[in-house]
This record gives C-alpha cells, structure tokens and sequence, in this order.
C-alpha cells in the first residue's frame, strides 16, 4: 500500500515550511527514520525523517516550494505490502497535467476539487443521473471527489472513483498475489469492481457469464442480491422468449462456487480468514460530527493551555443551601451552576481578555463588554452549549430558570440554533458525573471554559490540621493567543475569591 | 359470502390506482414484471377525479369567467353568465379523458386490470373483495406487494359529509348550480383554491381558519398577495377560529364557530361565538391516510402515530417484498412524489439499482395568484449550515407579466453564497406553478445560480423573471435594483 507523508508540524506554531533540500530521490530505498528532506520553518531548518520502512514512490513538492503544514510532500511504497498501481492524487494530478492548461507547480497545487467547498452534512451536489450510476457501481457519492463547478459531481468523477476502488477488501486480497504483474492486478480489480467473477489466476476457475440482460423472476432476483451475485454472470441454464433465464437453482449453485473458489483463493494466499465482525463501522456525521467539527477545529486552532486549581466551597454550599428551597417556593430548581456563572462573570469583567476572541480574518482581537456565558449540557445526542445572554444584568433566579430551559429543550431536541449561540464564555460541569480535573475544549471561537469537578468534602489543611471541608476542582482552558498562563491563573484566583466568599457578589 | 373464489398469482399486486398506483403498475409493466392492479372504484385516483385535475378544470373556467368580466381596462365589456352544469360537464369530459388514458396505458404496458377493494390475507396474498351483490371476491397472491391506497378528508366533529349541506372538495367540484353563499372551513391550499373559484364565480365565500394566516405551511410574503387578492374578489376571512356545527335554517344553514383566544373574540362582533348564515359549507382541514381498508395486521405492517406507512428510501415498508407509496406512505402528499415513489417501488422490485434520493419536492398552490416552492427557504438553509444568499425579482418589473395583466408577486431563489448551489426558491405570482420546474431542475443537478443566470431565457417571458432572480443574488439582475 502507499504511504502518504504530510509535512508535520515541526515546531509550535509553524503553519508552513519551505523544502530546502531533498535528501532522497524517486525510487531510494528509505528506513524508518532515516532523513528524507530538510524543512526550513521561520523557526529552524529541520530534518523530516520517513515514516516507514520502504521505498519512495513520488516526491509532491519541489526544492524551495512553501508548504502549508499537512499537505503531503512525498509518498511511500511501504515494505512487505503490495504495489499498488495508481493512487487517487496521483490520478488526480495526472488528470490536471492532461488539460492543456495545466497549473504551474507549487500554486495551491495540492487543492483537490472535493475541498474546494465545504458541503452541509448529508447534501450532494449530483445531477439525479450520476446519483443513480453511483448507486449501480456500489460507489458511496458522498465519498467521490467532484470536478465540476464547486465540486459538483459528474458521471465521469463517479466512474473514476469506481475504478480507482483498489481498497475493496477483495481486490487487495486478489492483489497480494505476489507472482500477479501489476497489469495482472489492475486488470483483475476492474473485473471485481465491475461485479464479475473472482481473481482469474486463481486455483479454481469458477465458470461465469457476462451477459447485458438476463431473465428471472422476482424472488431469484432477490437471492441473487441476498447472495450478492450478479445475475448476468450466473450461467443461464434455460431460455424463454429467446433470452437466457436463471433459476433460483442455478444462483445458489453459482453463489456456492464463488465462495468455494474464494475461500481457495485465500487458503492459497496462506491469509487467515477474518472472523466476523471484529469492528463495526457507522458513519460519522450529525451531530457527531458537527461536536467533531467543532473541537477539531477549535483544538487546532487556538493553542489551548488548561490551569487547574481547587477552591474550598462551605460559603458556597451554605448560601445555596439557604437559598434553595426560597427558589423551590417560585418553582426553580437552583443548582450551584447560576452561583458559579455569576462569579465567572464578575471575574471576566477585571479580566477582558478571557471575554475576548480572535477575529483571524481581520487579525483583530475583539473584547466583548457582553457576558454570555454558554452551558454544556450532555445530550442522548452528544454533547450541546445553549447559551445564557447576558449573565451580568440577570439574577440568580432568572439566570437558573433560563439555562434550566434551556438545558431541558437542548435534552428534547427542541433548541434552536440561535440559542446555542453568541456565548462568550463557556462552563461545562464534569463533576456531575464524577472526577475532578479535566482538560475542557475551548467552545471556539471564545477564548476560555471552566471545567467543574464534583463539589465534594475532601481533605483540607487548616491551621496546620488536616479537616475535610467542600472543594470544588477548577480547570480553566485558555486560548494562549490571547490569554497568557500568568493571567490565566489570576484569573482563576479571581474567581476563587468570589466562590469562597460569594457575599463578594453582592458589591458587583 | 365467497362466491367463485378464484386464487390467482402475480410477481407484482398494486393497490390503488391513483398516480402512484398507477405509475408503478406501468413502470413495472415496462420492465417485463407480471402486474396486477385493483382499483376500487376510479382508474387515476384521487387526483385525476376528484382532486388535482377537476380543481383545475374549475379554476380555470372560473378564470375565464372573471376575467372576461373584469377586463374593462383593456377596453373590453362583457358580463359572462355561467352555466354551472355545463361547466361541470366539461369538466368531467376532460377528466373521463386521462382516466380513460390511464386504463388504456396500463392495459397496453401489460398490467392486469381487477375492480375491488383489496385487503391483506397474509403476508403473500390478499382478497379482493368485488362490490355489487353477488359478485363475490378472489384472492391474489403475490411476490411483492405495492400498497397506495392514498387519503381521503379529514371529518370534523359536527360535520358529516353526508349531510347534503356539507361538501368535502371531490363534493364542492361537482356542485350543479353556483352557491350563493359558502363557508369554507380551512384556509389550506384546498380551501383557498376552491373559495377563489367560487369567489370569482360570483358566490359570497366566508373562509374560517383556526390558525391566523392564509396558507399557513408558506412564508408570509408569499401569502400576502393571496389574501390580498381574495379580499378584492369578496372573501371574508375569520382567523382563530373553529367550526363547531350547523344548523338548517329556514333559507339555508348557519354555521357556528367559536373563537380560540380570548383576543379574536374581543375583536369579534359575536364575541366568542359567531355564527354565518351559508347554502353551503366546504370543509377542507386537510387529508388523512387511507388503511383501515386494507387488514395490514394481516400482513404483518404497522401504521406510525400519524396513520402513515413507514418506508425507507427504495419505498419499502418493515416486510421487505411489500412496498408502499403516495400520500399512504407519508407527507407531503402530492401526486407527483406518489408517482416518483411508485416508479422507485417498481425498479427496485426489478432489481434496478432506484432510490428515492430527490433533493426536493416542488410545491404549488394554484390560488390568484399561484404560489409554488421547492428545496429550502433562506431559513432552512441556514438551520442546515449553508451560508446563504437570496436573489429575489419582482413581476412588476417583468414585461411579460404586465402585458398579461398581472404582474403582483415575485420570484425569489435561495443559495449557497460560496459555492453558488440553487438550493430553493419560491414564487408567488402568474404561473409560479409552471416557473419552479426550472428551479427544481436547478436544484436537483446541483446547478449554480451562474448556470441559470448565464442561460438565454426567452423574451419576453415570465421564466425571464427566474434567470434575474439568479441575477439579483449575484448583484447583476439587469431589470432591479440589486441589493
């Protein structure tokens, strides 16, 4: 298989390298670590060392090119594994070189048309035409890469991506066969991608038609499917009305020379036989994958650093102790989430910077003098931050009806995208379920969340006596680009203070 | 009592030959499938019989009426009278036409043809039961099944539709005389188009809708020239209310309704319950699907809470060999995603490699003036994450729609601002019914609004107005202002 190697990140904050020299060539034999090109970074010139043991297939970027950090600068043959003949990229690029306008090298070269835009989860852009062909090869259309404007997908991307499926479990396995010439092996994958019979120099031959049309009734048709055999290659033991016409007989017979002839195959390959779903596969999209979108980018966006410190809590314990059956009289639930959100937010207003956020278009940093201050609420559906407005101007009972809402309709489903936004702060309570320090994600862009441990007596020294007394865990993750380590712990000082005395609140 | 019960076998049974019905009996015929249709009383359904077509039938002649007499600004004076009993005449003619097609096109693609009401005995067969004395039933079995029974009204609690007064929509198409006066209960698209009809056919309509807007599934711009024009024709609406009953009265009926909030009952001359003095009531609040005919349990298959089929994307019910599709299957309810989701059921039982993967469902009202949308609305488009932009052209800045005289309404085409992908429009206006087929087609290829901007549209025409639409989101429509 190919090995792809993307420029790493070699040092912190480096976004793009310059390719000072390569240290190989097309075709060197490489070991694992073994220096492949220098990479001069604003920082330092670096020595990239291969991934893998194996030769080298393709170098992507030439000498003095700048590359942006995780494009792929040079492929690998890894050792021990099969040859493969042509990767999608390099098809890709192969394609491009045809046109007879072909880009000059190192301009955004590496753009593939299927990032050019960003699609919704979910949405293709097809004509109905290349959605139906993608159905009839087996091809997924939300995995193919589309040439047309914006990347809306042709027939011909469709049909491209069917034959570059070299990563069908069977056709590699067709492939390992290490006598097989490569044009052996590319043949034989076209034959499996197109649905006919198995790998031709295998030990047994399992006899197959390769008809346009073949006639049958409505239930053989549906074993065929079931069997996963194509109709037009089971041997037609009968005519009607001139054309040939399979029996339900002949497609079970077909299916079990098929497998016969394939579990052959393998035996001769010497490779052990997978034993049934040893990994289960679903697909990654929804909300799941918007929470992924969302941390990715904010994780490889802001350099997070997380300061963690723990705060004696009685004060606190007592005020909500008091408080809450006054709340429960007005029919409010009052957890020790609104006390918290009110001492972040006094917090936040000496210190504006964690109240801020990195507008990178304009290179601007934005201070808000508005606190909102978003929830993290764990969901069937994953995790969700419906977002208070405006904490500095609410009282407790108010801040605690709104997020308890809020919280309930993020549950249900029901909260609206609007609500989930603006925040300019974010505290997520892991405590609920247990532990105590946490290493939180910033809800990008903002630039700080507060992660809650579990409020819990634990052991104090006091006076030099060790006495349990109500601790509550902090760990606060900043964005680094705009707030500093030393501010990041002033900060969490801060709001330390107005925890352990939450009469200070009083004076906001 | 079973007279001559005769077992018969069939690769495909298809119930209901409405336009789902019928469309994957004949498509299944076309890919050499051994098809059974039974059909229990008219061949095109609901649609070609009492629905789509004979509403538009009337709609139309309505049209001419008014319009006739409403042209006195380009110099032409006439006072049409109507003859309601030939107009339903002609009607009826051109609905015998295409149903009589529909028979003659499914004997020609092969379908067996049977007359009766089909309920399920098992899983592989069903009785279909003939009606008439004595005719007795037969059983079918079969290897798949396509269920597309299709919707009947919604009754409402007071009114029976079979008391003469009260007319569901099939009922009010084949009125034989004009109403004098008429309340019209829903302010839906059935009910808007049918109390246009009448409107402009000189009957005093009186709409009655719970909630507090015309139209109330379609943005509120889109609306707005609908009820504006209904309210020149004379139609008096009553929003927030509800019908309670009726009562016959010495020159007709009265209906009595009753107000949902306090405030519209303030407002009110009645107060909380009014009542409107009619010859008629119209009740259209809406459609549901039709199962209790059909033994599902016998089969094996479940309704949803909201009595609908559930299907997955090749129309398939929870049994794997029986297929459901049309309005049975689900919303929206329109014939032509019946007719799609019939012509998937068929190639997927022939082992074509269909899917219902549409993009969209085209929707069109045919009030004055018509409303039609397809794909998402600048709202949706954002709840789905696309960053959108709007093109929107008004008709009165299209030449062709004032020499028609009538120009009220716009179109509007909603896209991706970064990649240009057409991900809707809607349009309130003169044949917006007509003009959304190009959207849709936009939509569904994953066209740009360059693409159709870049297109030669004919002048002068009406679909001009879509290509400036297209225009105005890139800030180029030559014939408005572009924002």
């Amino acid at each position: 298989m190919v090995r792809e190697f993307k420029l790493p990140d070699v040092g912190e904050g480096v976004s793009e390298g310059e390719i000072v020299q390569w240290l190989v060539e097309e075709g060197d034999t490489v070991e694992e670590d073994q220096p492949v090109a220098e990479v001069e970074t604003d920082k330092a010139v670096v020595e990239v060392p291969a991934p893998v043991d194996g030769t080298v297939r393709q170098i992507r970027a030439d000498e003095g090119e700048m590359v942006p950090v995780g494009n792929v600068i040079i492929t690998f043959d890894v050792e021990g594994e099969p040859v493969e003949e042509t990767t999608d990229l390099e098809a890709a690029d192969a394609a491009e070189a045809d046109g007879a306008d072909a880009e000059p090298a190192g301009d955004e070269g590496t753009e593939t048309a299927g990032e050019a835009a960003e699609t919704p989860e979910g949405r293709v852009f097809a004509a109905p035409s290349a959605r139906r062909l993608a159905r009839e090869l087996g091809v997924d259309i939300a995995e193919v890469d589309g040439s047309g404007p914006s990347g809306r997908i042709s027939e011909h991307d469709v049909r491209a991506a069917a034959d570059s499926g070299g990563s069908e479990p069977e056709t590699a396995t067709a492939e390992a066969s290490e006598s097989a010439s490569a044009a052996e092996a590319s043949a034989e994958s076209a034959g499996a991608a197109s649905g006919g019979s198995t790998a031709g120099g295998a030990p047994q031959q399992v006899e197959s038609a390769d008809r346009e049309k073949t006639l049958a009734a409505p239930a053989t048709r549906r074993l065929a499917d079931e069997e996963g055999v194509d109709l037009n290659a089971v041997p037609a033991t009968e005519k009607r009305d001139g054309e040939p016409f399979v029996t339900p007989e002949a497609v079970r017979e077909y299916a079990q020379a098929q497998q016969e002839a394939q579990k052959a195959d393998t035996e001769a390959l010497g490779l052990r036989e997978e034993p049934a779903e040893r990994e289960e596969r679903t697909p990654y999209r929804g909300i799941r994958k918007s929470i992924g979108d969302q941390m990715e980018r904010s994780k490889y966006s802001a350099p997070h650093i997380t300061h963690h410190d723990s705060v004696e809590v009685t004060n606190l314990v007592e005020i909500r102790e008091r408080l809450k059956g006054r709340a429960e009289e007005r029919g409010i639930q009052l957890t020790y989430m609104p006390l918290i959100m009110k001492a972040v937010t006094a917090a936040l207003k000496d210190f504006p910077m964690v109240n801020s956020s990195l507008d990178e278009e304009n290179e601007e940093i934005v201070e808000k003098n508005y606190y909102n201050i978003g929830v993290a609420a764990a969901t069937d559906a994953g995790l969700m931050v419906p977002v208070v407005d405006d904490v500095d101007h609410k009282g407790l009972l108010q801040i605690a009806s709104e997020m308890n809402e809020l919280v309930q309709k993020a549950r249900d489903r029901s909260i609206a995208r609007e609500e989930m936004q603006g925040g300019t702060f974010t505290v997520t309570n892991v405590g609920g379920i247990g532990g105590e320090y946490a290493t939180p994600i910033i809800n990008y862009p903002e630039a700080g969340i507060l992660a809650l441990g579990a409020i819990e007596e634990r052991p104090v020294v006091e006076d030099g006596e060790v006495v349990a007394r109500h601790t509550l865990p902090l760990s606060l993750s900043v964005d680094h680009r705009l707030v500093d380590g030393a501010d990041a712990a002033r900060f969490t000082n801060r709001v330390k203070e107005y925890l352990k005395d939450p009469e200070l609140l009083l004076l906001e | 009592m079973v007279v001559g019960d005769i077992a018969t076998g069939t690769d495909v049974l298809v119930i209901g030959a409405g336009p789902g019905g019928y469309t994957a009996a004949i498509r299944a015929g076309q890919l050499d499938l051994d098809v059974t249709l039974v059909e229990k009383n008219a061949y095109g359904g609901t649609c070609l019989n009492h629905g789509c077509i004979p509403s538009k039938a009337m709609i139309t002649a309505a049209d001419v009426a008014h319009e006739a007499g409403n042209a006195e600004e380009m110099g032409i004076h006439a006072d049409p009278a109507v003859d309601m009993a030939q107009m339903v005449e002609w009607k009826d003619s051109v609905v015998d036409q295409l149903t009589g097609g529909v028979e003659k096109l499914n004997k020609a693609n092969g379908v067996n043809l049977i007359e009766g009401q089909a309920e399920f005995a098992d899983e592989n067969s069903v009785r279909v039961g003939h009606s008439g004395e004595g005719q007795g039933s037969e059983s079918v079995e079969f290897e798949h099944a396509i269920i597309a029974t299709g919707s009947r009204p919604i009754e409402i609690p007071g009114f029976s539709f079979d008391d003469e007064p009260v007319l569901d929509s099939r009922q009010a198409l084949a009125l034989d005389s004009v109403p004098e006066r008429l309340v019209v209960i829903g302010a839906g698209y059935i009910g808007m188009e049918l109390s246009t009809v009448f409107a402009k056919l000189g009957t005093d309509v009186t709409v009655i809708e719970m909630l507090d807007s015309v139209l109330p599934a379609y943005e509120s711009d889109l609306t707005r020239p609908v009820k504006k024009r209904a309210e020149e024709l004379g139609i008096d609406f009553h929003f927030g209310r509800t019908a309670t009953g009726w009562e016959e009265t010495d020159d007709g009926i009265r209906v009595s309704t009753e107000a949902m909030e306090e405030e519209v009952a303030a407002e009110a001359d009645g107060g909380a319950a009014e009542t409107f003095d009619a010859d008629n009531v119209l009740v259209a609040v809406g459609r549901q699907p039709v199962t209790d005919t059909l033994n599902l349990e016998a089969a094996g298959i479940e309704t949803n809470d909201n009595g609908f089929i559930e299907t997955d994307d090749r129309a398939r019910t929870e049994k794997d060999h029986i297929f459901a599709v049309g309005d049975v299957a689900g919303e929206p309810m329109l014939a032509h995603k019946g007719s799609k989701e019939g012509e998937v059921a068929a190639e997927v039982i022939a082992g074509e490699p269909a899917a219902l993967d549409y993009q969209a469902v085209p929707a069109a009202v045919f009030t004055d003036p018509e409303i039609a949308t397809v794909g998402l609305t600048e709202e949706e488009a954002e709840a789905d994450g696309f960053d959108p932009v709007v093109g929107e052209f008004p008709f009165r800045a299209s030449g062709r729609a004032l020499t028609t005289g009538d120009s009220e309404g716009f179109v509007r085409v909603v896209a991706d601002e970064e990649s240009g992908f057409i991900l809707g429009a809607q349009i309130a206006g003169p044949e917006a019914s007509e003009l959304v087929a190009e959207l849709t087609l936009a939509v569904e290829m994953g066209a740009t609004l360059e693409d159709v901007a870049a297109t030669i549209h004919t002048h002068p025409t009406l679909a001009e107005a879509v290509m400036e639409a297209c225009e105005n989101a890139l800030g180029q429509a030559i014939h408005t202002l572009n924002r």
